[in-house]
């Protein structure tokens, strides 16, 4: 068919060129093969020093394709090599819109069908009227199906100098192809590396479907051309993802061009665009999930879409996180403060129920306000391009230094050295009851801030899931969670019955505050540890110096001084507060330690799980944070037995281990990969199988809570 | 409780498992990073001989991905640039592997009879000839290109990857005259010189994969 065709067009061409005048405004077609190839001119005759459109028209045979200037993963580009009379010069090639073009599991960037190549060719000013110019060019190029054979032709047309005249036919050509080919726009983008991950981010786009968005950029060496582009639409732009290749390792330019491929009005549209390397543009705040597409082959294989990770749907994380919520309650550094709260109820339950029933709610609110004040920053660190993810307040040294300070405070407060607000209640009933109202507002508050190192086991797909989706289901979701963990006061409040249940207040409620205090202590002596390995010993020292200067505060403050000790008082108090401000993540960071307890632990990356699979080994990865106590829990009771280790060890199995502790996007991404926003995170992958790619199987997802039978049996396959 | 949660782990795991199944595609796999370690893979060579990478260590070993019916490895070999090459390198104690992934029915497939065959009348020489028509060597490596190079050092460590040389295009006649990356990366490991280029994007034909 194609053969009949280009046959066909050479007799037409032939017999044109008999009946048109000798100057015809084309080059005689030249089949070079798989390829017919021609130049065409936009004019019969133009006058000298005038600017015209030649292009390079080239006629593919069905399934061929030739290559854009990247030609992606394999091929070479379209070239022409021009041989023009003196006086006159050439352009640069107006290409036309690439396709992403699979060729097994690679992908080109390149064309089909008839492509058209136009270069504006400026005449000589000095050419006399009624002189014939000849306008040659050498073209070559790479064209490929299931064979790539390289392909070349000398072509040559002759133009006269004169009036302006055009060639209807191929002038409107040269118009149809440029008008389809991209062109610069007002596109703002930026582009950064995040880990392995090339981030475009896009802002002012024209009007257009941009849900199989693809980038493709001018040079090679930026992205991996067959991974396949994860798009994220946003309220102002949108977001690309993709491998990033070597290139990032060298110096790079401060701005990258490419075209951005988008659909308008049910055609394929580009637009050539700058990225400022090392930039993000404020794209707002992200709609639905991401959406992989490239080529038709990787689009199959592309990431799924958030809202279908781990099957969870809207509901099942309102109730995951709801559940969450209520188990969150009997996590360590919970507890006590629940239970001081449930005797002060039990204190008033013996007043009006009214006021217990007040109590209840200002705590959920107090829980609910804070829960939500969270979902805010972290919509508004995610809207500004950050990639982080549940407990990200603990990888900040300031944050743990503060909660470490306060969870002293309370202790101190639970052994009955100071009292919160004990002028208030010197001043009056009225005002301690208030006092009372404001105290269960921030003890809602409070609760939420410690228990957000306690990811319980059911929030994990919740949160991960909320993370993905659009700001309305982010609230959704945290908002049943807030509820969720407030759930037990508010049936205090409800349900009388319940609260005559409590045991009577007596002494012994003293003592039994007294012992809550050694919990909190504990847990304010695990942020000390935690802090250790963000800030160093030079972190510690700041810590525990702001707990002197606490203490002395407090002390201070209960000698019924006079101006002088009482501003001596709020001086310590202030330098305490002050204190955590100024730590820092130390220079080498030492988080979770790799070689602790005799085991060959690996650091993870993406290239390290590759290499150990193509090793042949099944691989283990860690995701885990020395501020998780989850993962500590199952680091104790399962990761560092004696005989987990004599498993791996047997089976020869590759522990790799991702250390979250501090702020780390290459670990937030993959994370985030797996429906998950924080750690623990255990995945399990087979050793590579032959005729397999690194992607072709998942790995297997382990609960939050190990058992040693789980991990076995994920382990060797049972 | 205890009871439930290991129940619905179990639900969990074979949910993935089945989920993990249910994504077998064929994708192309993520490269191995320049300066990772690589050994511990078995290859087998057109007289049908079992290596292994590991058995290599000590020396360097230069993979060279091929097919005998690309225009850009016929540039290398019709120029004989590929050839001399393989015996600068050889005759330098390194192992040479050209290894074909071309999938059986598809351009450049050979059995080893035709591989070796190949060797002899091209004049090449490397030090085997690695069958690998179900594509898994050249999917671990990443391999995109006819030719695409690799070069592993004494440590079986990997410290260049990409195209042969700064040339991209299939005339014969500039294979002599350009950089040659392999060539230098060879003379700075034996100098125990860092390589300057330590990575390029390759070019050529499409590796003929299976789907």
């Amino acid at each position: 068919m194609i053969k009949l065709y280009k046959a066909l067009l050479g007799l037409l061409t032939t017999a044109l060129l008999f009946l048109s005048p000798a100057h015809a405004a084309e080059s005689e077609p030249k089949d070079t093969g798989k390829v017919v190839a021609q130049l065409v001119s936009s004019h019969h005759s133009a006058p000298a020093g005038s600017t015209i459109k030649v292009a390079l028209r080239t006629v593919l045979d069905d399934k061929w394709h030739t290559y854009w200037r990247n030609p992606g993963d394999s091929g070479e580009p379209v070239q022409i090599d021009w041989r023009l009379p003196e006086g006159t010069s050439a352009g640069d090639i107006t290409w036309p819109l690439p396709d992403a073009i699979p060729t097994g599991p690679l992908i080109n960037y390149g064309f089909e069908g008839v492509p058209f190549f136009p270069v504006d060719i400026t005449l000589p000013a000095n050419a006399k009227a009624g002189e014939m110019l000849i306008i040659e060019a050498g073209v070559y190029y790479l064209v490929c199906y299931d064979v790539c054979i390289p392909e070349s032709a000398d072509l040559s047309l002759q133009l006269m100098i004169g009036e302006a005249e055009l060639n209807e036919r191929w002038d409107s050509a040269i118009n149809r192809a440029l008008s389809g080919a991209p062109k610069s726009g007002t596109i703002d983008a930026g582009v950064m590396k995040v880990g392995e991950t090339v981030i475009y981010s896009f802002t002012n786009l024209p009007e257009g479907d941009f849900s199989e968005a693809l980038f493709f950029p001018n040079d090679m060496g930026v992205i991996k051309p067959s991974e396949a582009q994860t798009v994220t639409l946003a309220e102002n732009g949108l977001k690309i993802s993709v491998g990033a290749e070597y290139g990032w390792n060298n110096a790079l330019p401060e701005r990258f061009e490419g075209v951005l491929r988008f659909m308008q009005d049910g055609a394929p549209m580009g637009v050539i665009v700058e990225a400022a390397v090392g930039e993000s543009m404020p794209i707002g705040t992200l709609i639905g999930g991401g959406v992989a597409a490239q080529g038709s082959q990787a689009s199959q294989s592309g990431t799924a879409p958030p809202s279908s990770l781990g099957g969870i749907t809207l509901w099942g994380a309102i109730i995951g996180a709801f559940l969450g919520g209520l188990v969150l309650n009997l996590m360590p550094c919970v507890f006590p403060i629940i239970s001081m709260k449930a005797l002060s109820l039990t204190k008033s339950a013996h007043g009006e129920r009214a006021s217990v029933r007040r109590e209840a709610h200002l705590y959920t609110l107090g829980v609910i306000a804070t829960f939500m004040l969270l979902t805010l920053v972290l919509l508004a660190l995610r809207a500004a391009g950050a990639e982080i993810g549940w407990g990200f307040q603990l990888q900040s040294p300031i944050v743990v230094g503060l909660l470490a300070v306060l969870l002293f405070a309370i202790g101190l407060n639970l052994l009955g050295l100071f009292e919160f607000g004990a002028s208030l209640q010197n001043t009056g009933s009225r005002l301690a009851s208030k006092g009372g109202n404001s105290g269960a507002f921030f003890t809602g508050a409070l609760a939420v801030v410690v228990a957000t190192p306690c990811t319980a086991p059911f929030m994990a797909g919740a949160i991960g899931y909320a993370m993905a989706q659009s700001a309305p289901v982010m609230i959704a979701v945290f908002m049943a969670l807030a509820i969720g963990f407030s759930l037990p006061f508010l049936m205090l409040g409800y349900l009388p019955g319940l609260l005559a249940k409590l045991p009577k207040p007596g002494p012994w409620m003293v003592r039994f505050k007294e012992l809550l205090a050694f919990p909190m202590l504990a847990a304010a002596v695990w942020l000390v540890w935690v802090l250790s390995l963000q800030a160093g010993a030079d972190g510690v020292l700041k810590v525990l110096l702001a707990m002197l200067l606490l203490s002395f505060a407090i002390w201070c403050w209960k000698r019924a001084g006079g101006g002088l000790v009482k501003g001596l008082s709020a001086i310590s108090l202030l330098a305490a507060l002050m204190l955590p401000l100024t730590l820092s993540v130390s220079t080498a960071p030492a988080g979770v330690s790799l070689s602790a307890q005799g085991y060959d632990k690996l650091e993870w990356s993406p290239a390290m799980v590759a290499e150990r699979r193509a090793a042949g080994q099944t691989v283990f990865v860690d995701f885990t944070a020395a501020w998780c106590v989850t993962c500590k829990v199952n680091e104790r009771l399962v990761l560092e037995k004696e005989s987990t280790r004599a498993l791996f060890k047997e089976a020869n199995i590759a522990f790799l281990v991702a250390d979250w502790t501090n702020k780390n996007d290459e670990i937030a991404r993959e994370l985030a990969s797996h429906g998950r926003s924080g750690v623990p995170l255990y995945l399990v992958y087979p050793p590579l199988k032959a005729g397999e790619g690194h992607n072709d199987v998942k790995p297997i997802i382990l609960p939050q809570v190990l058992t040693e039978s789980v991990l076995r049996a994920a382990l060797l396959g049972e | 409780m205890e009871i439930t949660m290991t129940l619905s782990n179990s639900l969990k795991l074979s949910a993935a498992t089945l989920l993990g199944a249910a994504l077998m595609t064929g994708t192309a796999s993520a490269k191995i990073a320049t300066g990772s370690t690589v050994s511990d893979m078995q290859v087998t060579d057109s007289n049908g001989t079992v290596h292994n990478l590991s058995d290599f260590a000590g020396k360097n070993v230069v993979l060279e991905w091929t097919n005998d019916g690309c225009p850009y490895v016929k540039k290398h070999y019709s120029s004989g640039n590929m050839q001399a090459l393989q015996k600068e390198a050889t005759a330098d104690g390194a192992v040479w592997l050209s290894v074909i992934s071309s999938a059986p029915g598809k351009q450049g497939h050979v059995s080893g009879e035709e591989a070796n065959a190949l060797t002899t009348t091209r004049g090449a020489a490397p030090t085997a000839v690695i069958l690998d028509e179900t594509g898994v060597k050249g999917r671990t490596f990443s391999a995109k290109t006819t030719p695409h190079m690799f070069v592993i050092d004494a440590s079986q460590t990997l410290v260049y990857q990409g195209a042969i040389d700064d040339d991209r295009s299939a005339d014969p006649m500039k294979a002599k005259t350009a950089n040659n990356f392999v060539r230098a990366a060879l003379a700075s490991v034996k100098a125990g010189e860092a390589i300057a280029t330590a990575e390029t994007t390759p070019y050529g034909c499409s590796v003929k994969y299976g789907s």
